[in-house]
């Protein structure tokens, strides 16, 4: 090891942009093999896109680093307000895309307002979660649930269920580790969790049919549940050490639909394997790890709100994302955090690092 | 605290995944592989082209012709399947359920092309590829075609596909989709027929377009096989039949090479080739998919005679010249068996060129039932001809012995009386009759009749033939019998006479539940034996019919100078 474990402690920063450059160069790679087909790379621009859209992250994670973390804690609230104005020009102006309506355009570029909806919801939480105690109810636990509610309704109406369901977790997750009553948030959940039949009602058709396809994806092979048996085949036949890069059968013979974006992981899993897999989870959870051993050390309960939702941001992600193209979840549109293309959800990981970044530099 | 159970949150999450990955790629993984093989691996079947029948005089009567199916892949149309059903209808003049029908029957992946139009010709194939581009798939495929379905259709029988009995078939080699002959000359022969299937191994992307090639085996073209059979013949004797159902069988007496078998009703083989009106066949109730000529069996009435005779004078209780008088009717105790006519006194010429069934009836009640029985054997009546044809049935000679194990009653004369003019019990298929007759032909030799003339330039000996053990003085007052039936006045197949083709022939009317059966057995030249012919008529009436159309057909033949 070319670091020493006492050091990691101390200084977690190192090693996780060594994680995240690794990580680029991962996404770099699959996206070139997603793209590639019969021998040619189809779309060259996609992975040139992606490699911009990473070289801006960096600067933007440089940006964000120096700046002071206290600072959100001021603006959340007008970040807050700022970001649901976005959604509603969104909303009523924006651009639709299979479906739809997520993407505003500025210029060349399209992006979405509904992932800065998760950065805004880790701000304004961590700020009512650092600044109550168990006592207030009304301020700790009612407001906050509110606002995520409102924002969430907002972005499931565009539609956009996956990111909803992470704003709703996240609430869950940064509620569970602060010092507002744990009774509250677990009844909560039993009460989300039995409503849920209900909600089948309020449910757009292709949602519905991503549920149903969810128990049994063999109701409908050509239809809604065509993805997840052909991710399935494409993660089962990759066995122990994958078909190696380029060859994945699944993927070069274009058996799966949006492998560089959500199903990115199938090209992971089919060409290297259970090993690859495991080695990717692993520097996952090296990064989780590392930011909640620092989280513990901290001192600043705004701080320690701050490094919990971003946490529980990455892990939201990684789990979802994997656990649909494996079946076990159901299929909601949720990128696969460092390796799917995409330029938003990337700049937003980014950011969300960046800000650990400077709570370590500053506590 | 609260930290503490979101780590454990992570923890699981992350158990979680690489269990299910551990699930799905190391438990699983096989299965997933072979999922993701037929994804992308096809084998794309190249069919053998099945070898060619031909008639004696190499006219072709069952070929391969090519024909092309259109094949669509369900993925690539997953959204457009109805309005591209709609106008693959509209432009193959098709209807468009049955389509749909092909397509839901046929479907197995949904990456493998699907067949949803059949036998489409060439050109229309060739337009139909400009029109709709990528979208269809054009498979060709060689299809059994028989110019004379119906003449043929139970010498050769049909192809299937092989699935059907594929239990049985697969550890012969055969693969669901390869055709396999079914009855007649197409079963029989059908290990030479069939030739090897190969087949391309390809890898194709999801589109089903071709990406990769990864191996091939060329197919084999099957062997020709050349019939005994004349296809003139043939024809003839199918028309000669008209609407009758019946069986008329022409074959050379000294080789047993069948010149002609057909039975009658009849069914056209194309329509299992193309899947239409099967079920009419199964259900008509005068079972037009049975071959009467081999695979049932009739009594034989006055044909059966000649053996009797045979039985007779081999007892040495009467000669030649031994007479009876028949005044019509012959009294057995209470019963009365009758004749046809009163003929006074008769020898053993007059009584078979009359058919005198009193005169039967004495040399029967002398010489045995035992004896007949053992006579009928020899000649074949209730063994298989083996002819080289699938499902022969073979006959029934009833002994005293046989009556009383199977039907648990004594043997009575008036059986033996029944048993000495073709009457009783006594049953056997027209071959079996046609080859027993053709001892008197050969002078005393029991042939196996066979259809197989050659196998590519390879020719078949197939030919047997056994020495019955007759005695030469035996054999000759009855052939003068069955000559005297054509040439005297009142002869029973005098009608044949005007033929000059110097027949000899024995007439038969076996009685039956419904109308009696007709029955005519003949060979000419008389000097030196070519032909034998066998016609039978179901449910005609009488031998007179059977003598008629023997007439027609031989006359036929003759004015062709075909024989």
């Amino acid at each position: 090891m070319f670091f020493n474990l006492s050091n990691i402690k101390s200084n977690p920063a190192k090693v996780i942009i060594i994680c995240l450059l690794f990580l680029n160069i991962l996404s770099l790679t699959i996206v070139y093999s997603s793209l590639h087909q019969r021998g040619e790379l189809k779309n060259p621009d996609i992975f040139y896109k992606q490699l911009t859209w990473i070289m801006i992250s960096w600067v933007i994670l440089i940006m964000v680093s120096l700046m002071n973390y206290r600072l959100y804690f001021d603006f959340s609230s007008i970040l807050y307000i700022v970001n649901i104005c976005l959604l509603l020009t969104v909303y009523f102006f924006g651009k639709t895309t299979m479906g739809a309506q997520r993407w505003l355009a500025i210029g060349a570029f399209t992006f979405q307002p509904s992932e800065l909806s998760k950065i805004t919801t880790i701000f304004i939480l961590a700020r009512f979660f650092s600044s109550s105690d168990r006592k207030y109810f009304i301020k700790g636990f009612i407001l906050p649930l509110s606002l995520v509610l409102l924002n969430a309704f907002i972005i499931f109406k565009q539609p956009d269920l996956g990111t909803a369901v992470v704003l709703v977790i996240l609430f869950l997750m940064m509620g569970i580790s602060s010092k507002i009553r744990k009774r509250c948030f677990v009844f909560l959940l039993v009460s989300g969790l039995l409503l849920i039949p209900f909600a089948g009602h309020y449910l757009k058709d292709y949602q519905k049919k991503r549920l149903i396809v969810f128990l049994n994806p063999n109701v409908d092979p050509l239809g809604a549940g065509y993805t997840i048996i052909q991710s399935k085949i494409a993660i089962g036949s990759g066995k122990l050490v994958g078909k190696g890069f380029l060859s994945g059968t699944q993927n070069q013979f274009n058996f799966l639909p949006e492998r560089h974006t959500d199903f990115i992981f199938t090209i992971v899993a089919e060409e290297w394997g259970f090993l690859g897999s495991i080695f990717l989870l692993l520097i996952y959870w090296l990064i989780i790890k590392l930011i909640l051993d620092r989280t513990k050390e901290m001192r600043d309960p705004f701080a320690r709100c701050l490094s919990v939702g971003i946490c529980s941001y990455l892990f939201i992600h990684i789990f979802v994302n994997i656990g649909m193209t494996l079946g076990i979840l159901p299929v909601v549109g949720i990128p696969l955090i460092f390796l799917s293309y995409g330029g938003t959800n990337l700049v937003v990981s980014f950011i969300l690092v960046g800000v650990f970044l400077n709570i370590c530099r500053n506590t | 605290m609260g930290q503490i159970i979101i780590r454990r949150v992570y923890l699981s999450g992350f158990l979680l995944l690489v269990f299910s990955l551990f699930y799905y790629q190391i438990v699983k993984g096989d299965y997933y592989l072979q999922r993701g093989r037929n994804n992308y691996v096809r084998v794309i079947p190249l069919r053998s082209i099945r070898g060619t029948i031909f008639d004696r005089n190499e006219v072709p009567i069952a070929y391969d012709k090519a024909t092309f199916n259109i094949a669509v892949v369900p993925y690539e149309i997953q959204n457009k399947k109805d309005s591209l059903f709609m106008k693959l209808a509209e432009f193959f003049d098709c209807d468009v359920n049955l389509i749909h029908k092909n397509y839901e029957k046929r479907k197995t992946n949904i990456f493998s092309p699907v067949d949803v139009i059949i036998d489409c010709d060439k050109m229309q194939t060739l337009k139909a590829k400009d029109k709709f581009g990528e979208v269809i798939i054009i498979n060709p495929q060689p299809r059994r075609l028989y110019p004379q379905g119906y003449e043929f259709a139970h010498v050769l029988g049909y192809v299937k596909k092989a699935v059907s009995s594929l239990e049985i078939l697969k550890k012969y080699g055969y693969t669901p989709s390869e055709r396999i002959g079914f009855g007649g000359i197409e079963q029989y022969y059908d290990a030479y027929l069939k030739g090897d299937s190969g087949g391309d191994l390809i890898e194709v992307d999801a589109k089903g377009k071709i990406v990769g090639f990864l191996g091939e085996r060329k197919p084999e073209k099957g062997k020709d096989i050349y019939l005994t059979i004349d296809n003139r013949i043939q024809t003839r004797a199918y028309e000669a039949l008209g609407n009758n159902r019946g069986v008329i069988i022409l074959l050379d007496s000294k080789k047993g090479e069948i010149l002609a078998l057909v039975s009658r009703p009849s069914f056209d083989p194309n329509d299992f080739i193309k899947g239409e009106n099967i079920k009419k066949l199964f259900d008509d109730e005068n079972k037009p998919l049975i071959n009467r000529g081999i695979q049932a069996t009739y009594p034989l009435g006055s044909t059966f005679k000649p053996i009797v005779s045979i039985a007779a004078l081999d007892s040495k209780k009467v000669t030649d010249h031994t007479t009876f008088n028949c005044l019509g009717q012959f009294n057995l105790g209470m019963s009365v068996f009758k004749c046809a006519h009163v003929h006074n006194q008769e020898n053993l010429y007059d009584a078979l060129t009359h058919s005198c069934n009193v005169y039967f009836y004495n040399i029967g009640i002398i010489t045995g039932s035992q004896a007949i029985s053992q006579w009928a054997k020899k000649f074949g009546l209730d063994s298989p001809t083996k002819i080289d044809l699938p499902y022969e049935k073979n006959g029934l000679v009833p002994s005293p012995l046989w009556k009383s194990k199977n039907l648990k009653t004594p043997w009575v004369k008036g059986d033996t009386v029944n048993f000495s003019i073709g009457q009783g019990f006594l049953t056997t298929t027209p071959l079996e009759n046609a080859m027993a007759f053709n001892v008197f032909a050969t002078g005393g030799y029991l042939l196996s009749p066979y259809l197989l003339k050659k196998i590519d330039t390879t020719n078949a000996v197939l030919s047997a033939k056994v020495y019955l053990g007759i005695n030469k003085e035996l054999l000759e007052p009855i052939k003068q019998g069955l000559r005297g039936a054509v040439v005297s006045e009142d002869g029973t197949a005098h009608q044949l006479n005007n033929l000059n083709l110097k027949i000899a022939g024995k007439t038969g009317t076996a009685q039956t539940t419904g109308k009696s059966h007709g029955w005519f057995l003949g060979f000419f030249p008389y000097d030196d034996p070519k032909y034998t012919v066998c016609t039978f008529m179901e449910n005609c009436g009488s031998s007179f019919y059977a003598v008629k159309t023997t007439y027609n057909f031989l006359k036929d033949l003759q004015d062709e100078k075909i024989l």
